[in-house]
Protein backbone atom coordinates (compact mmCIF):
# COMPACT_ATOMS: atom_id res chain seq x y z
CA UNK A 1 0.00 0.00 0.00
CA UNK A 2 2.65 2.45 -1.20
CA UNK A 3 -0.06 4.94 -1.89
CA UNK A 4 -1.93 5.25 1.60
CA UNK A 5 1.24 5.58 2.87
CA UNK A 6 2.10 8.55 0.73
CA UNK A 7 -0.69 10.02 1.72
CA UNK A 8 -0.96 9.73 4.88
CA UNK A 9 2.81 11.04 4.81
CA UNK A 10 1.24 14.47 2.99
CA UNK A 11 1.74 17.08 5.78
CA UNK A 12 -2.27 17.12 6.82
CA UNK A 13 -0.31 18.23 9.84
CA UNK A 14 -1.44 16.64 12.82
CA UNK A 15 -4.33 15.05 11.56
CA UNK A 16 -3.57 11.49 12.34
CA UNK A 17 -5.06 9.21 9.93
CA UNK A 18 -3.47 5.74 9.88
CA UNK A 19 -1.91 6.02 13.41
CA UNK A 20 -3.41 3.75 15.89
CA UNK A 21 -2.95 3.32 19.86
CA UNK A 22 -2.23 -0.29 19.58
CA UNK A 23 -3.63 -2.60 22.55
CA UNK A 24 -2.02 -6.39 22.37
CA UNK A 25 -4.14 -8.57 23.81
CA UNK A 26 -2.15 -11.90 23.65
CA UNK A 27 -0.71 -12.07 19.78
CA UNK A 28 -3.36 -9.76 18.88
CA UNK A 29 -3.71 -6.36 17.90
CA UNK A 30 -6.49 -3.68 18.25
CA UNK A 31 -7.16 -0.65 17.76
CA UNK A 32 -7.60 1.22 21.58
CA UNK A 33 -8.37 4.33 20.47
CA UNK A 34 -11.49 2.98 18.89
CA UNK A 35 -12.55 0.78 21.47
CA UNK A 36 -12.44 3.54 24.42
CA UNK A 37 -14.37 5.47 22.27
CA UNK A 38 -17.16 2.70 21.30
CA UNK A 39 -17.34 2.09 25.33
CA UNK A 40 -18.31 5.46 25.57
CA UNK A 41 -20.90 5.38 23.52
CA UNK A 42 -22.21 2.04 24.75
CA UNK A 43 -22.10 3.60 28.06
CA UNK A 44 -23.94 6.84 26.61
CA UNK A 45 -26.83 4.19 24.80
CA UNK A 46 -26.79 1.70 28.07
CA UNK A 47 -27.68 4.86 30.55
CA UNK A 48 -30.44 6.37 28.10
CA UNK A 49 -32.31 3.30 27.85
CA UNK A 50 -31.86 2.28 31.35
CA UNK A 51 -33.25 5.51 32.72
CA UNK A 52 -36.22 6.05 29.62
CA UNK A 53 -36.93 2.51 31.06
CA UNK A 54 -36.56 2.31 34.62
CA UNK A 55 -39.68 3.87 35.50
CA UNK A 56 -42.40 3.50 32.57
CA UNK A 57 -45.61 5.67 32.57
CA UNK A 58 -48.37 5.38 30.65
CA UNK A 59 -48.02 8.99 29.85
CA UNK A 60 -44.26 9.80 29.03
CA UNK A 61 -41.59 12.41 29.84
CA UNK A 62 -38.39 13.39 29.88
CA UNK A 63 -35.97 11.01 28.60
CA UNK A 64 -39.08 7.86 28.56
CA UNK A 65 -40.59 10.10 25.60
CA UNK A 66 -37.30 11.34 24.13
CA UNK A 67 -36.76 7.21 23.51
CA UNK A 68 -40.05 6.59 22.76
CA UNK A 69 -39.97 9.02 19.79
CA UNK A 70 -36.79 7.15 18.90
CA UNK A 71 -38.11 3.53 19.23
CA UNK A 72 -41.16 5.14 17.23
CA UNK A 73 -39.00 6.54 14.07
CA UNK A 74 -36.82 2.99 13.94
CA UNK A 75 -40.71 1.02 14.20
CA UNK A 76 -41.74 3.04 11.33
CA UNK A 77 -38.41 2.87 9.17
CA UNK A 78 -38.29 -1.11 9.91
CA UNK A 79 -41.70 -1.63 9.42
CA UNK A 80 -41.49 0.64 5.85
CA UNK A 81 -38.90 -1.83 5.03
CA UNK A 82 -40.49 -5.56 6.12
CA UNK A 83 -43.79 -5.04 6.10
CA UNK A 84 -46.25 -5.41 8.85
CA UNK A 85 -45.45 -8.87 9.64
CA UNK A 86 -42.35 -9.69 9.83
CA UNK A 87 -40.37 -6.41 11.40
CA UNK A 88 -40.75 -6.77 14.88
CA UNK A 89 -38.35 -9.31 15.65
CA UNK A 90 -35.59 -7.08 13.22
CA UNK A 91 -36.77 -3.62 15.80
CA UNK A 92 -33.89 -4.41 17.54
CA UNK A 93 -30.82 -5.47 15.23
CA UNK A 94 -32.13 -2.14 13.00
CA UNK A 95 -32.61 -0.01 16.13
CA UNK A 96 -29.38 -0.74 17.51
CA UNK A 97 -27.79 -0.53 14.18
CA UNK A 98 -29.24 3.03 13.83
CA UNK A 99 -28.62 4.31 17.34
CA UNK A 100 -24.92 2.94 17.50
CA UNK A 101 -24.00 4.14 14.24
CA UNK A 102 -25.87 7.79 15.55
CA UNK A 103 -24.26 8.02 19.17
CA UNK A 104 -20.76 7.29 17.29
CA UNK A 105 -20.97 9.49 14.28
CA UNK A 106 -22.14 12.59 17.06
CA UNK A 107 -19.72 11.75 19.27
CA UNK A 108 -16.97 12.11 16.56
CA UNK A 109 -18.35 15.69 16.05
CA UNK A 110 -19.62 17.00 19.35
CA UNK A 111 -16.86 15.12 21.99
CA UNK A 112 -13.97 17.10 22.66
CA UNK A 113 -11.99 14.59 22.63
CA UNK A 114 -8.50 16.08 21.42
CA UNK A 115 -8.61 17.01 25.04
CA UNK A 116 -7.40 13.98 25.72
CA UNK A 117 -4.03 12.90 24.88
CA UNK A 118 -3.31 9.53 23.80
CA UNK A 119 0.35 8.00 23.50
CA UNK A 120 -0.19 7.41 19.68
CA UNK A 121 -3.35 8.46 17.74
CA UNK A 122 -6.56 10.06 18.51
CA UNK A 123 -9.63 9.55 19.71
CA UNK A 124 -12.30 9.69 17.17
CA UNK A 125 -15.82 8.42 16.31
CA UNK A 126 -15.14 4.72 16.31
CA UNK A 127 -16.99 4.68 12.67
CA UNK A 128 -13.92 6.05 10.87
CA UNK A 129 -11.80 3.10 11.83
CA UNK A 130 -12.62 0.48 8.62
CA UNK A 131 -12.53 -2.11 11.25
CA UNK A 132 -16.37 -1.10 12.86
CA UNK A 133 -17.88 -0.44 9.72
CA UNK A 134 -16.53 -3.36 8.39
CA UNK A 135 -18.00 -5.14 10.99
CA UNK A 136 -21.11 -3.44 10.73
CA UNK A 137 -21.82 -4.43 7.69
CA UNK A 138 -20.49 -7.75 7.71
CA UNK A 139 -23.66 -8.14 10.73
CA UNK A 140 -25.32 -6.95 8.27
CA UNK A 141 -24.56 -9.74 5.62
CA UNK A 142 -25.16 -12.33 8.19
CA UNK A 143 -28.34 -10.99 9.61
CA UNK A 144 -29.87 -10.90 6.31
CA UNK A 145 -28.56 -14.41 4.90
CA UNK A 146 -29.96 -15.59 8.05
CA UNK A 147 -33.63 -13.63 7.31
CA UNK A 148 -33.92 -15.39 3.93
CA UNK A 149 -32.40 -18.72 5.28
CA UNK A 150 -34.95 -18.81 8.03
CA UNK A 151 -37.97 -17.19 6.66
CA UNK A 152 -37.56 -19.64 3.18
CA UNK A 153 -35.57 -22.76 3.80
CA UNK A 154 -33.05 -23.22 0.81
CA UNK A 155 -35.72 -21.98 -1.30
CA UNK A 156 -33.94 -18.97 -0.18
CA UNK A 157 -31.09 -19.64 -2.93
CA UNK A 158 -33.29 -20.08 -5.98
CA UNK A 159 -33.27 -15.66 -5.74
CA UNK A 160 -29.85 -16.23 -7.58
CA UNK A 161 -31.40 -17.46 -10.47
CA UNK A 162 -34.90 -16.67 -9.96
CA UNK A 163 -35.92 -14.33 -12.88
CA UNK A 164 -33.37 -15.62 -14.79
CA UNK A 165 -30.17 -17.84 -14.41
CA UNK A 166 -28.35 -15.12 -16.82
CA UNK A 167 -27.97 -12.85 -13.69
CA UNK A 168 -26.40 -15.62 -11.43
CA UNK A 169 -22.70 -13.38 -10.94
CA UNK A 170 -24.66 -10.38 -10.93
CA UNK A 171 -26.85 -11.93 -7.68
CA UNK A 172 -23.47 -13.35 -5.96
CA UNK A 173 -21.65 -10.36 -6.50
CA UNK A 174 -24.49 -8.68 -5.07
CA UNK A 175 -23.71 -10.51 -2.13
CA UNK A 176 -20.63 -9.01 -1.80
CA UNK A 177 -21.21 -4.99 -2.84
CA UNK A 178 -23.87 -4.70 -0.44
CA UNK A 179 -21.24 -4.71 2.56
CA UNK A 180 -18.74 -3.05 0.85
CA UNK A 181 -20.73 0.02 -0.22
CA UNK A 182 -22.72 -0.38 3.28
CA UNK A 183 -19.36 -0.41 4.99
CA UNK A 184 -17.16 2.32 2.47
CA UNK A 185 -20.36 4.60 2.40
CA UNK A 186 -20.00 5.05 6.43
CA UNK A 187 -16.39 5.02 6.46
CA UNK A 188 -15.72 7.63 3.90
CA UNK A 189 -18.70 9.85 4.91
CA UNK A 190 -17.17 10.06 8.46
CA UNK A 191 -13.37 10.00 7.98
CA UNK A 192 -14.01 12.60 5.16
CA UNK A 193 -15.85 14.82 7.25
CA UNK A 194 -13.59 14.50 10.24
CA UNK A 195 -11.06 15.45 7.80
CA UNK A 196 -12.57 18.61 5.96
CA UNK A 197 -13.11 19.92 9.43
CA UNK A 198 -9.79 19.28 10.45
CA UNK A 199 -8.02 20.95 7.17
CA UNK A 200 -10.29 23.68 7.51
CA UNK A 201 -9.76 23.80 11.41
CA UNK A 202 -6.21 24.10 10.62
CA UNK A 203 -6.16 26.90 7.70
CA UNK A 204 -8.58 29.08 9.60
CA UNK A 205 -8.93 28.35 13.34
CA UNK A 206 -12.58 30.63 13.73
CA UNK A 207 -15.70 30.46 13.00
CA UNK A 208 -15.18 29.05 8.95
CA UNK A 209 -15.50 25.41 10.05
CA UNK A 210 -18.58 25.81 11.78
CA UNK A 211 -20.84 25.59 8.82
CA UNK A 212 -18.60 22.13 7.58
CA UNK A 213 -19.30 21.46 11.58
CA UNK A 214 -22.86 21.55 11.22
CA UNK A 215 -22.84 19.99 7.76
CA UNK A 216 -20.65 17.39 9.33
CA UNK A 217 -23.79 16.85 11.86
CA UNK A 218 -26.26 16.68 9.54
CA UNK A 219 -24.46 14.03 7.08
CA UNK A 220 -23.27 12.30 10.00
CA UNK A 221 -27.27 11.24 11.04
CA UNK A 222 -28.21 11.01 7.70
CA UNK A 223 -25.46 8.50 7.51
CA UNK A 224 -27.15 6.52 10.11
CA UNK A 225 -30.52 6.59 8.75
CA UNK A 226 -29.07 5.22 5.34
CA UNK A 227 -26.99 2.65 6.91
CA UNK A 228 -30.05 1.27 9.28
CA UNK A 229 -32.27 1.47 6.36
CA UNK A 230 -30.31 -0.18 3.83
CA UNK A 231 -29.77 -2.96 6.62
CA UNK A 232 -33.83 -3.27 6.52
CA UNK A 233 -34.24 -3.46 3.11
CA UNK A 234 -31.26 -5.69 2.65
CA UNK A 235 -33.06 -8.33 5.74
CA UNK A 236 -36.68 -7.39 4.06
CA UNK A 237 -35.49 -8.47 0.41
CA UNK A 238 -34.11 -11.52 1.88
CA UNK A 239 -37.37 -12.38 3.48
CA UNK A 240 -39.54 -11.26 0.47
CA UNK A 241 -37.49 -13.55 -1.79
CA UNK A 242 -37.36 -11.56 -5.06
CA UNK A 243 -34.18 -10.74 -4.79
CA UNK A 244 -32.58 -7.25 -5.92
CA UNK A 245 -35.50 -5.51 -7.02
CA UNK A 246 -35.46 -2.84 -5.06
CA UNK A 247 -32.25 -1.36 -4.15
CA UNK A 248 -33.39 1.42 -2.05
CA UNK A 249 -32.05 5.10 -1.87
CA UNK A 250 -28.06 5.02 -2.24
CA UNK A 251 -26.50 8.19 -1.14
CA UNK B 1 -5.78 3.45 7.24
CA UNK B 2 -7.23 -0.10 5.95
CA UNK B 3 -5.38 -2.17 8.28
CA UNK B 4 -7.90 -4.93 9.53
CA UNK B 5 -6.73 -6.69 12.68
CA UNK B 6 -8.81 -8.04 15.80
CA UNK B 7 -10.57 -4.93 15.83
CA UNK B 8 -13.12 -5.90 13.21
CA UNK B 9 -14.50 -8.90 14.85
CA UNK B 10 -14.34 -7.76 18.60
CA UNK B 11 -16.43 -4.82 17.33
CA UNK B 12 -18.90 -7.17 15.76
CA UNK B 13 -19.19 -9.14 19.16
CA UNK B 14 -19.41 -5.58 20.84
CA UNK B 15 -22.46 -4.58 18.45
CA UNK B 16 -23.56 -7.82 19.18
CA UNK B 17 -24.12 -7.89 23.06
CA UNK B 18 -24.97 -3.92 22.86
CA UNK B 19 -28.00 -5.94 20.62
CA UNK B 20 -28.48 -7.82 23.35
CA UNK B 21 -28.28 -5.27 26.38
CA UNK B 22 -30.44 -2.66 24.33
CA UNK B 23 -33.03 -5.24 23.60
CA UNK B 24 -33.44 -6.04 27.11
CA UNK B 25 -33.14 -2.67 28.53
CA UNK B 26 -34.80 -0.34 25.68
CA UNK B 27 -36.79 -2.26 22.71
CA UNK B 28 -38.82 -4.83 24.85
CA UNK B 29 -39.81 -2.76 27.85
CA UNK B 30 -40.60 0.91 25.67
CA UNK B 31 -42.21 -1.38 22.88
CA UNK B 32 -44.36 -3.38 25.84
CA UNK B 33 -44.91 0.10 27.30
CA UNK B 34 -45.98 1.41 23.14
CA UNK B 35 -48.16 -1.64 22.84
CA UNK B 36 -49.83 -1.24 25.94
CA UNK B 37 -50.54 2.52 25.24
CA UNK B 38 -52.18 1.93 21.77
CA UNK B 39 -54.20 -0.99 23.41
CA UNK B 40 -55.79 1.36 26.71
CA UNK B 41 -56.14 4.15 23.84
CA UNK B 42 -58.10 1.92 21.68
CA UNK B 43 -60.16 0.42 24.65
CA UNK B 44 -61.16 3.90 25.72
CA UNK B 45 -62.01 5.19 21.82
CA UNK B 46 -64.29 2.35 22.05
CA UNK B 47 -65.88 2.51 25.08
CA UNK B 48 -66.02 6.53 24.62
CA UNK B 49 -67.79 5.70 20.99
CA UNK B 50 -70.17 2.98 23.03
CA UNK B 51 -71.06 5.79 25.68
CA UNK B 52 -71.78 8.19 23.31
CA UNK B 53 -73.94 5.92 21.32
CA UNK B 54 -75.86 5.28 24.26
CA UNK B 55 -76.22 8.48 25.31
CA UNK B 56 -78.17 9.12 21.40
CA UNK B 57 -80.12 6.60 21.90
CA UNK B 58 -81.19 7.66 25.57
CA UNK B 59 -81.45 11.20 24.34
CA UNK B 60 -83.96 10.16 21.58
CA UNK B 61 -85.71 8.22 23.44
CA UNK B 62 -86.07 11.01 26.11
CA UNK B 63 -87.27 13.23 23.11
CA UNK B 64 -90.07 10.49 22.07
CA UNK B 65 -90.99 10.35 25.60
CA UNK B 66 -91.49 14.16 26.09
CA UNK B 67 -93.44 14.34 22.55
CA UNK B 68 -95.80 11.80 23.66
CA UNK B 69 -96.38 13.01 27.33
CA UNK B 70 -96.81 16.58 25.89
CA UNK B 71 -99.82 15.04 23.75
CA UNK B 72 -100.93 13.33 26.41
CA UNK B 73 -101.00 16.92 28.98
CA UNK B 74 -102.79 18.45 25.46
CA UNK B 75 -105.40 15.32 25.45
CA UNK B 76 -106.36 16.25 29.19
CA UNK B 77 -106.37 19.85 28.64
CA UNK B 78 -108.59 19.55 26.07
CA UNK B 79 -110.63 17.02 27.84
CA UNK B 80 -111.04 19.56 30.66
CA UNK B 81 -111.87 22.40 28.83
CA UNK B 82 -114.85 20.11 27.15
CA UNK B 83 -116.04 18.51 30.72
CA UNK B 84 -115.94 22.64 31.57
CA UNK B 85 -117.94 23.28 28.83
CA UNK B 86 -120.75 20.91 29.44
CA UNK B 87 -121.09 21.31 33.35
CA UNK B 88 -121.34 25.18 32.59
CA UNK B 89 -123.65 25.11 29.68
CA UNK B 90 -125.81 22.70 32.11
CA UNK B 91 -125.49 25.11 34.99
CA UNK B 92 -126.64 28.08 32.72
CA UNK B 93 -129.73 26.15 31.33
CA UNK B 94 -130.39 25.09 35.49
CA UNK B 95 -130.74 28.67 36.04
CA UNK B 96 -132.59 29.71 33.82
CA UNK B 97 -135.34 26.98 34.56
CA UNK B 98 -135.02 28.09 37.84
CA UNK B 99 -135.49 31.86 36.95
CA UNK B 100 -138.50 30.71 34.71
CA UNK B 101 -139.91 28.95 37.78
CA UNK B 102 -139.70 31.77 40.11
CA UNK B 103 -141.03 33.97 36.89
CA UNK B 104 -144.24 32.12 36.89
CA UNK B 105 -144.46 31.67 40.50
CA UNK B 106 -144.49 35.59 40.82
CA UNK B 107 -146.89 36.16 37.95
CA UNK B 108 -148.78 33.67 39.48
CA UNK B 109 -148.82 35.47 42.93
CA UNK B 110 -149.56 38.49 41.17
CA UNK B 111 -152.69 37.13 39.55
CA UNK B 112 -153.51 35.68 42.90
CA UNK B 113 -153.01 39.39 44.48
CA UNK B 114 -154.59 40.90 41.54
CA UNK B 115 -158.01 38.62 41.35
CA UNK B 116 -158.06 38.83 45.33
CA UNK B 117 -157.82 42.95 45.20
CA UNK B 118 -160.18 42.59 42.37
CA UNK B 119 -162.66 40.91 44.23
CA UNK B 120 -162.29 43.32 47.32
CA UNK B 121 -163.13 45.95 44.99
CA UNK B 122 -166.43 44.17 43.59
CA UNK B 123 -167.50 44.18 47.56
CA UNK B 124 -166.83 47.94 47.90
CA UNK B 125 -168.12 48.28 44.53
CA UNK B 126 -171.69 47.12 46.02
CA UNK B 127 -171.66 48.93 49.66
CA UNK B 128 -170.62 52.23 47.42
CA UNK B 129 -173.32 51.66 44.75
CA UNK B 130 -175.43 51.22 47.68
CA UNK B 131 -174.80 53.75 49.21
CA UNK B 132 -174.84 56.26 46.94
CA UNK B 133 -178.24 54.96 45.83
CA UNK B 134 -179.03 55.49 49.79
CA UNK B 135 -177.99 59.40 49.17
CA UNK B 136 -179.92 59.89 45.80
CA UNK B 137 -182.41 58.55 47.02
CA UNK B 138 -182.38 60.96 50.25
Amino acid sequence: MPLIHLWTALPLAKLEVGHHFYWHIGNLRVHGQVFITTWFVMAILIAAAFAASRNIQRVPSGIQNLMEYALEFIRDLTKSQMGEHEYRAWVPFVGTLFLFIFVCNWSGALVPWKLIELPEGELAAPTNDINTTVALALLVSLAYFYAGLRKRGLKYFTKYIEPTPVLLPIAILEDFTKPLSLSFRLFGNILADELVVGVLVLLVPLFVPLPVMALGLFTSAIQALVFATLAATYIGEAMEGHGGEHEGAHS
Amino acid sequence: MFDFDATLPLMAVQFLILTVILNALLYKPLGQALDNRDEYIRTNLQQAKERLQQATELAQQYEQELVSTRRQAQALIEEARAEAQKIATAEIAEAQQAVQAELLKIQAEIDQQKQATLQALEGQVASLSEQLLAKLLA
